[in-house]
């Protein structure tokens, strides 16, 4: 028989046991939820939890730790300081507070009393010992004395190797080190990339090695690593600043807006937050927003004033400023922190490259690797921007030690390797410019880049009263990710074209859809960047050059340049156009998808607008104040005697003007190109309700003459015309008109249309095709080939039109283009190259050219020996020439 | 050399016009099942024209030609169905007839596929695989035979199909490549229009079309930034593997640049002229040296070279319009 329990005293000796426990797991829950709140991001609520866990056990050393990280990770640092020292000096005999405190006082630049705590961490024996042991050894290495600071490195590896168990934070600081020693031996990264992986294994929840991962990642350019990494830190913990400033790093590879955006939630969450400050400013640089980014480093070195890397983009502040005297302070106080410090160079030349400023980057790049042999970094950023400028040996030969001292570096390695690309490239050349272009368009598109580039040069040269340095080097990449990678190191540029001033490169039209852009305009525009570099000392802002070369492409031929669309309008009604002192913003910092290109456009209206209201020259005097130093403010002000507000106002009258009526017509432009999602009777009822409705009208156009109905089509596209004649986009009204009046039998009304359409489009490549067919069904041949002429600057891969082109030319007794347009089928190596020579030969007899005649027949016989008609040919040259 | 020469056998009073063929030459086109109306439209548009341009362009009479289609109705020109039963049965009946030197053009447009390691031509009712016209062709036992393949799917019968005296065309590499194809459309323009021939000899070999297709295929590729999704074959060594790029120095291609879609009796000749005789045989012998000459020119400066080439071609040029003006006809 069991004995029954004597619950009385089973109860008391519970009672008495809970009284003892009680706190202790109530502490332990707290603490943990403490915990989970901080690996959450929700600050506040970690902060009071370690609070009261502090206040309750002012001896808990994992309390007091988790309070300073909070209070740190929130940029409480005096706070964090706070409770860290009375820890210490409530428990004098612990030394687990003083890496911590030691960390904190880092934060606010306080160096000496740094290390002396650090070193309190190691002489005590603090259970995170190794962590300031790695610390003490960062700072030494940050004050210059590299040698003993890698000796100290290198001891982490013996504790990896004898060490038989590292809890997380040992890892951590381990693989730190090792990352350090991986300027000596680039094998390393890899270790150290190992041993964050161990660290993340051994304690998942730590974010710190996480971070860190995500930072090496970023610092060798990896960025869709460094993507992965920093979203998987901030899917735990959405409000973690030093994710959110990784993320917002990685962003700005891409370019992308969020790249500001998530930087400054990295500081809402941490205002004191030093790297993110530093960040922020060189993303306002870019933006050339030189006062802003002076505020966000000024906030920086107030936190700490001992950061390397705010010193540096103060220089560089002070630099683009023109103030000297304020770089040589910032110089002054970064070489006395650290007199070996290459990365205030590297910085420089990072962002003189950023605003174009490219041999100013060579010179700086050049003074870190002087003062650091080991910057490898250094070394790329010499290569790259040699490149730029046009030196490619010595460019390639400073990559490959880039490379060689750190091949994990995505930009060297990208960059070299695209540089192998290049050797299959043929090299051409005209009076003033050079083309590397591939081999197996070079020769086709040599023919035309080289006659226009030549055009752009004296056309701008007698424009601007300034003449670039020659040759001029054009690269044409058939790949869009080589241009990239060419342009940014990186793939996934959205950009057609760049000009780095004495460096052009641009896409290839094989390297995008068929139409998709016009390559001959685009040539154009980099070629008139080249010119606003040049005469401005690279000093141009961005939003200015590319409104000015939009204009010249504008002016260069009808239909170039770009023009109005109704998200452009509507962008305008809305009020979500920039004003022209943050026009920069909507090219480096888009808020929409559509916002670059709205950009361009503006700015190419404000420079017309300048033009009109000031005369020609007025654009040239806003150069050479762009030279001399001065800001947008500055030369609105000297130039055109007022000031950006009051040109805003005066702009916002010009669109008005310009586009009053279409403005009026764009009711709701949603039915443009959905109009298949609406009934017709939907869009009727629109076009009766108002007339002048842009949108409805051209729907129901674009509707009935889908239905066949084109004779009740022509009014609505006729009014929709009429309403926004400036419309030449997709679906336009010109565009339907023109098929509309082709199907009637009407060709001369289509070819007005289409004579309409491409004056004001002149990238539609259909509209081309079209317009040429038509015009030569009127007989009019050098209608027809003009027409041709100009498609071939939209897509210049298609042998039938050359063949037709040259047909055409020949017809009219043009032989140069005639000649052009043989050469053209012959590099687009027909099937039947014998015939394509055979009329190239033909087209240089006709034009007199007996010597490249005779060549060429010959270079078709040898193809084909029996070619009847180009024997003939031969000894009709032969008989030419014993006649003459 | 492509050329026969029997002037010296005949004594130089009787000269044997210089031609190639001298065998008689059979096409039989099939196209398949298109399953949907745009395909069995496309198919037959291809095939039309393909026997089109064999029986006016090349001069082959009408028995020398079988077509057969999905729909007969369609064009008179279909013979029949193209029923796996009336394909064997026309291929059998050409067996019969096709004397031992003759040459017999297969050509197969519409749809192909790859079912369990088995290549299949897709046909109304019952596919045909490449094991049954393995079987048919073996009944071909001294002829040549150009057997192209056009449809999607192709490229798994070049091994079965691969054989001496056969030269094997496919539109794909394998029975991978399922995408509906291209190349069918250029194989047949290099016959029915103009461009294929490179040679200028006015006649188009197998492998000019070949050339000329694969070539047009990978530029409409191109154009439309598209990836190649058909990468067509030749086969005519017999090794069973098949050269997207063949060169006859090296491997396939030596068969395919003698076979041409003509009528023997097109280009073959007696000339009686002894003056035209001679003018013949000054050309023959000048291509001769051309041929010798173009060997050299690795070995050779180049301007010696050049210097050579334009005598002969010069020369070559004078005889050849010399036997046009002998002939009648105009240059």
């Amino acid at each position: 028989m069991l004995a029954r329990p004597c619950w009385g005293r089973a109860l008391s000796l519970l009672a008495a046991l809970s009284c003892l426990t009680a706190p202790y797991v109530w502490a332990q829950g707290e603490l943990a939820g403490a915990r989970a709140a901080y690996n959450e991001g929700r600050y506040d609520d970690a902060i009071s939890g370690f609070t009261r866990l502090v206040r309750r056990q002012p001896a808990s050393a994992e309390a007091a730790r988790g309070l300073v990280r909070a209070l740190g990770e929130v940029g409480r640092y005096r706070d964090a300081e706070h409770t860290a020292r009375r820890f210490v000096e409530r428990n004098s005999r612990s030394p687990e507070l003083w890496t911590l405190l030691g960390e904190v006082l880092l934060r606010q630049g306080r160096r000496d009393e740094a290390e002396r705590a650090f070193a309190n961490a190691v002489r005590g024996g603090a259970s995170d010992s190794l962590a300031a042991r790695l610390n003490l050894a960062i700072l030494r290495y940050e004050r210059g004395d590299v040698a003993e600071a890698m000796r100290e490195f290198d001891a982490f590896i013996d504790v990896y190797n004898q060490t038989p168990r590292l809890n997380s934070d040992e890892l951590t600081a381990v693989a730190t080190a090792v990352r350090y020693l991986g300027v000596n031996d680039p094998q390393l990264y890899r270790d150290a990339l190992r041993a964050y992986d161990e660290a993340v294994s051994a304690a998942p929840h730590d974010f710190e090695p996480q971070l860190l991962i995500g930072e090496l990642f970023l610092e060798k350019y990896s960025g869709t690593e460094a993507l992965e990494t920093f979203d998987s830190i901030l899917a735990k913990n959405p409000n973690h600043p030093r994710a959110l400033l990784g993320l917002a790093r990685t962003r700005r590879f891409a370019g992308s807006p969020e790249a500001l955006q998530l930087a400054r939630r990295s500081i809402e969450i941490n205002p004191n937050l030093v790297p993110a400050r530093v960040f922020l400013a060189t993303l306002y640089i870019e933006l050339e927003d030189y006062g802003k980014a002076a505020r966000e480093v000024g906030r920086a070195l107030e936190v700490d004033s001992t950061t390397l890397q705010a010193l540096s983009v103060l220089a560089a502040i002070r630099f683009l400023q023109g103030d000297q005297g304020g770089f040589d302070e910032a110089r002054r106080r970064a070489f006395s922190l650290n007199p070996r410090f290459a990365g205030f160079y590297n910085t420089l030349a990072e962002v003189s490259a950023r605003n174009r400023l490219y041999h100013l980057a060579v010179r700086f790049a050049q003074q870190a690797v002087e003062l650091d042999p080991k910057s490898w970094r250094g070394y790329g950023l010499l290569g790259i921007n040699q490149l730029r400028v046009g030196s490619m040996e010595a460019g390639r030969e400073n990559l490959e030690v880039a490379f060689e001292g750190d091949p994990y570096d995505v930009w060297t390695k990208n960059t070299l390797d695209l540089l192998d690309t290049l050797a299959h490239y043929s090299e051409t050349a005209t009076a003033r410019f050079r083309f590397v272009i591939d081999g197996k368009e070079s020769r086709l598109l040599s023919l035309y880049a080289g006659e226009l580039a030549e055009e752009a040069y004296d056309r701008l040269a007698a424009r601007y009263g300034y003449r670039p340095a020659t040759p001029i080097r054009v690269e044409v990449y058939p790949s869009h990710a080589d241009f990239s990678v060419r342009t940014v190191g990186l793939v996934g540029v959205g950009a057609l074209g760049v000009s780095f001033g004495p460096v052009l490169a641009m896409d290839s039209p094989s390297a995008r859809e068929l139409g998709s852009f016009n390559w001959g305009s685009t040539l154009w525009h980099e070629i008139a960047h080249t010119f606003h570099l040049g005469v401005t000392d690279h000093k141009v802002p961005r939003w200015f050059s590319e409104g000015l070369a939009v204009l010249e492409e504008r002016r260069a031929r009808p239909g170039w340049g770009g023009d109005v669309s109704p998200g452009f309008l509507m962008a305008f009604r809305e009020g979500r156009l920039l004003p022209v002192g943050e026009l920069n913003n909507g090219f480096m910092r888009p808020q929409y998808p559509e916002q670059v290109a709205f950009s361009y456009y503006q700015a190419s209206l404000v420079c017309e607008l300048i033009e009109r209201d000031h005369g020609p020259q007025a654009l040239s005097r806003m150069l050479q104040g762009y030279r001399d130093g001065r800001s947008t403010s500055a030369v609105f002000r000297s130039v055109l005697h007022t000031d950006l507000e009051a040109f805003n106002e005066v702009f916002e009258r010009y669109l008005r003007d310009r586009f009053g009526r279409a403005l009026a017509a764009l009711g709701s432009v949603e039915l443009l190109g959905a109009h298949g999602k609406r009934s017709r009777d939907e869009v009727a009822e629109r076009v009766r309700r108002d007339p002048d409705d842009f949108a409805a009208q051209l729907a129901m156009g674009q509707m009935l003459t889908a239905e066949g109905r084109l004779d009740e089509a022509v009014p609505h596209l006729e009014r929709a015309k009429s309403l926004f004649p400036e419309y030449a986009g997709p679906g336009n009204p010109y565009w339907h008109l023109a098929l509309i009046h082709k199907r009637q039998g009407a060709a001369r009304k289509a070819v007005e249309e289409l004579l309409a359409l491409t004056a004001i489009n002149g990238g539609n490549y259909q509209a081309f095709l079209e317009l040429a067919g038509l015009q030569e069904s009127l007989q009019d041949s050098k209608g027809a080939a003009e027409a041709l002429d100009r498609a071939l600057y939209v897509y210049p891969m298609d042998i039938a039109v050359h063949r037709r082109l040259a047909e055409l030319s020949a017809e009219l007794g043009d032989w140069g283009r005639a000649i052009r347009e043989r050469r053209a089928a012959v590099a687009l190596d027909p099937v039947d190259r014998a015939k394509a020579l055979y009329q190239l030969a033909r087209a240089y007899f006709s034009a007199g050219d007996r010597e490249s005649a005779r060549r060429t027949v010959v270079q078709a016989l040898e193809i084909a020996p029996n070619y009847a008609a180009a024997q003939d040919l031969l000894l009709e040259i032969h008989d030419a020439r014993k006649d003459r | 050399m492509r050329r026969t020469w029997l002037a010296a056998v005949l004594g130089g009073a009787l000269v044997v016009r210089p031609m190639d063929v001298m065998a008689q030459t059979y096409l039989v086109v099939v196209s398949g099942i298109g399953g949907e109306p745009k395909y069995s439209q496309v198919f037959e548009e291809w095939c039309t024209t393909l026997v089109g341009a064999a029986r006016d362009r090349f001069h082959l009479p009408d028995e020398s030609i079988v077509y057969l289609a999905e729909s007969p109705g369609r064009h008179t020109d279909i013979a029949g169905k193209s029923t796996k039963q009336n394909v064997e049965g026309a291929l059998n009946d050409l067996a019969t007839r096709a004397e031992p030197a003759a040459r017999i053009f297969i050509v197969l447009v519409g749809h192909g596929s790859a079912v369990g390691g088995q290549m299949r031509f897709n046909l109304p009712g019952p596919d045909m695989t490449a094991e049954d016209f393995a079987a048919v062709l073996s009944r071909f036992p001294t002829q040549e035979i150009v057997f192209a393949n056009l449809s999607s799917a192709s490229g798994g019968f070049i091994p079965v199909l691969s054989g001496k005296r056969r030269a094997i065309v496919t539109a794909t590499k394998s029975g991978f490549e399922r995408n509906e194809t291209i190349f069918p459309g250029h194989f047949v323009a290099a016959f029915a229009g103009d461009g294929a021939d490179t040679d200028k000899d006015e006649r188009v070999s197998v492998l000019e079309a070949f050339n000329y297709a694969r070539r047009e295929v990978a530029r409409a590729y191109e154009s439309e930034n598209r990836l190649l999704t058909e990468h067509a074959l030749l086969d005519d060594d017999g090794d069973g593997r098949g050269s997207t790029e063949p060169d006859p120095l090296t491997g396939d291609g030596g068969m395919a640049m003698r076979l041409f879609l003509h009528s023997p009796t097109q280009s073959a000749g007696v000339i009686s002229d002894p003056e035209l005789a001679a003018l013949y045989k000054g050309k023959e012998q000048l291509e001769q040296q051309l041929a010798a000459l173009r060997s050299r020119k690795d070995e050779m400066a180049a301007e010696l070279y050049q210097r050579q080439l334009e005598r002969l071609l010069l020369e070559l040029a004078r005889t050849s319009r010399a036997i046009r003006e002998r002939e009648g006809k105009q240059p």
